[in-house]
């Protein structure tokens, strides 16, 4: 597939042309903290729909609080409506729109985790398949965008990945110097959006300078774990009861706020929201962190204990997952680090396991 | 300061007056503390006081908490002025008896409001708007202070500490409905809120009671303002303002903005501060004969 370069300040009339061809264009913005909201309040970039180039972030910014994740896998979601018609049951169908859409200015690690997502929601092996999530994830195309400035708390490329990653994209941009962007075009999808960009789109971009653009920034991360050892300690069931998980785990509150942060996480329940004889059927965001996660009619919980809920978090992220869906449970985003309440932080966890296996 | 706290606490565990002490400790980058159990003298010198010691500790004193359930007879706590207002309210309201905890009171100087906003120093850009006219920077009820403790008068009102909750007061309706529908369509209901909160203290929330459903799980806009309008209720009158709830919210939502506004009612109505007496009772759970209201006479 080409390349190209475009001008960083031409992303808006980008964005234009997206929302001109009846694309729902999802982007970065940020919602400035003002005066008035006091000093408790701090800025909120989230990805959210923009109608026009007028106001986004695209490149801005780190992460935004919210992952691509909702827009492929919703919050909440009805699955029919059901009427109750003295002993008969009427199911109605619930109409479901899947516009097509353009993700903008997603962030390496999260393009990344879409392959985790997808591997749940769509399991070849198993058979198994969620059509609202493939039919969203067939009509969603993805634009990233390379970091420049990586947080403390960011550890992509302990997982595999760095900040110029273009695992998971469609068209990948990387800011090379000045007002620069190089363009790569990934997919079939990606050169969809490429055509219609085309009028911005200036000849050939420099992969080499895109490279060094790439290397510069890895340069910054600080936060490296040696993810490699621990899977196989994992494996060893005699490290289930490792003194680690309480020692470590014990001041974790159970907020679930690491789960839903998750770009990978993907656990959800689904309940009936009844009125009268009429209702919905509901699926929607669940948390392994939850003491009534696991919690058994019979009153009996096999996990207990919180550290023990987080152990299984860890588990599900570097054993589970590549042992169940052949993906990466965590993409290294960091968000459950900036996200903690009280500081728990998978990257001790990780460094503790390294030392551990290490012997 | 910090050594005294150390030593009193090395005593402690030494003397097996308390099974644990729970502080501060150094977190996995410099912006950050983290909550600390220490059961052995030897780790004493892990704890540490700063303007980052944010958490309010006291949630580990929650009887909801597994913590609890660890089979310690008395637990030592480092506590700020406000921390120990939640502890005076978690006894006032039978969830914890005095003998039960021994508190290690803090001069404190005020925190900031997001481990993000730490930039090696407290200043009117980064401090958490609950430390402005706070009159408990010297701690009310403490077993050991380092140095002497001066008088402070406490006997002002309970004051709104943002000055959003005026901003939205000043809102018609409509608006001010607009600006919680658009800050609440960002919550994914992981109940953040409700678990840093020292005072929520059902076995069974609300919201996880399922026969029957009260509170729709899902986040959807119904789901998610009967949660937030239930929570602020639950804590009228019991809330002691630590603000954890706004700054655990992983979505910045600021749900406090309820609280403060629910602590000035109660302040105007029953002129009560929670927190400030081990007796007295919160308003909601208790009456008085000259209740301005008729229909409790």
């Amino acid at each position: 597939m080409r390349t190209a370069t475009i001008q960083k300040s031409d992303l808006g009339k980008a964005i234009d042309l997206l929302v001109q061809a009846d694309l729902r264009v999802i982007a970065p913005r940020l919602q400035p903290r003002l005066e008035e909201d006091g000093p408790d309040a701090i800025d909120v970039l989230t990805l959210v729909e923009v109608k026009s180039g007028e106001n986004h972030q695209v490149g801005e910014g780190l992460l935004p609080l919210n992952g691509v994740k909702e827009f492929l896998f919703a919050k909440h979601e009805p699955l029919f409506a059901y009427e109750k018609r003295g002993k008969k049951i009427d199911i109605i169908p619930v109409h479901h729109e899947y516009p097509r859409t353009v993700i903008v200015g997603v962030r390496p690690c999260d393009a990344a985790s879409i392959a985790s997502l997808n591997a749940v929601f769509s399991d070849a092996n198993a058979g198994f398949e969620d059509p609202f999530f493939t039919r969203r994830r067939e009509r969603t195309t993805i634009v990233t965008y390379s970091c420049t400035a990586p947080d403390a708390s960011c550890f992509c490329t302990s997982v595999d990945l760095a900040p110029d990653s273009s695992r998971g994209s469609d068209l990948h941009f990387t800011e090379i110097g000045g007002d620069l962007i190089h363009v790569e075009v990934l997919t079939e999808a990606g050169e969809a959006i490429a055509n219609l960009l085309e009028s911005l789109l200036e000849g050939e971009g420099d992969q080499q300078q895109r490279e060094k653009a790439g290397a510069a920034v890895k340069e910054k991360l600080t936060r490296i774990r040696d993810a490699a050892p621990i899977k196989d300690w994992l494996d060893n069931l005699d490290n289930f009861d490792d003194e680690m998980w309480e020692r470590l785990g014990e001041k974790c509150i159970g907020c679930g706020s690491c789960t839903f942060l998750c770009p990978t996480c993907h656990c959800f329940d689904i309940v009936d929201e009844n009125k009268g004889s009429k209702g919905y059927r509901v699926k929607f965001w669940d948390s392994c962190q939850f003491d009534h996660f696991t919690l058994h009619a019979s009153g009996h919980n096999p996990r207990d204990w919180q550290y023990k809920r987080y152990r299984n978090r860890f588990n599900c992220k570097f054993k589970i997952y590549p042992e169940k869906f052949e993906q990466q449970g965590c993409v290294g985003c960091g968000r459950c680090i900036r996200g903690c309440p009280v500081n728990l932080d998978i990257t001790e966890y990780m460094a503790e396991v390294a030392a551990k296996a290490a012997g | 300061m910090i050594e005294q706290i150390r030593n009193q606490a090395r005593q402690l565990l030494e003397n097996g007056e308390v099974d644990v002490v729970i502080g501060y400790a150094e977190g996995s980058d410099p912006t950050r503390t983290t909550p600390v159990f220490v059961r052995k003298p030897e780790d004493v010198d892990r704890l540490i006081y700063d303007a980052r010691c944010i958490n309010s500790l006291p949630l580990y004193l929650n009887k909801r908490h597994e913590y609890t359930k660890k089979g310690w007879k008395k637990t030592g706590i480092i506590g700020k002025g406000c921390d120990i207002r939640a502890i005076t309210q978690l006894i006032a309201e039978n969830q914890l008896r005095r003998d039960e905890v021994y508190i290690l009171g803090v001069p404190c100087e005020g925190v900031v409001s997001h481990f993000e906003k730490w930039d090696g120093s407290l200043h009117d850009g980064n401090r958490a708007s609950k430390c402005t006219d706070c009159d408990v920077m010297i701690p009310l009820d403490t077993d050991f202070f380092p140095g002497e403790k001066p008088e402070v008068d406490r006997s002002g009102p309970y004051k709104v500490t943002s000055p959003k909750v005026a901003n939205l007061m000043g809102m018609e309706n409509d608006q001010r409905f607009a600006f919680w529908r658009d800050d609440f369509d960002r919550c994914f209901k992981c109940y953040a809120c409700r678990e840093v909160c020292p005072h929520c203290s059902c076995n069974v929330c609300i919201t996880d009671e399922t026969t029957p459903s009260w509170i729709d799980p899902a986040a959807h806009k119904k789901g998610v303002f009967s949660w937030h309008l239930t929570r602020a209720m639950h804590l009228v009158g019991r809330c002691t303002g630590c603000g954890e709830c706004t700054r655990a919210c992983p979505m910045d939502i600021q749900v406090d903005l309820f609280n403060q506004r629910m602590k000035e009612i109660v302040q105007e109505n029953y002129g009560y501060k929670s927190g400030y007496s081990l007796e007295e009772k919160h308003p909601l759970i208790t009456y008085k004969v000259d209740d301005r209201e008729d229909f409790i006479k």
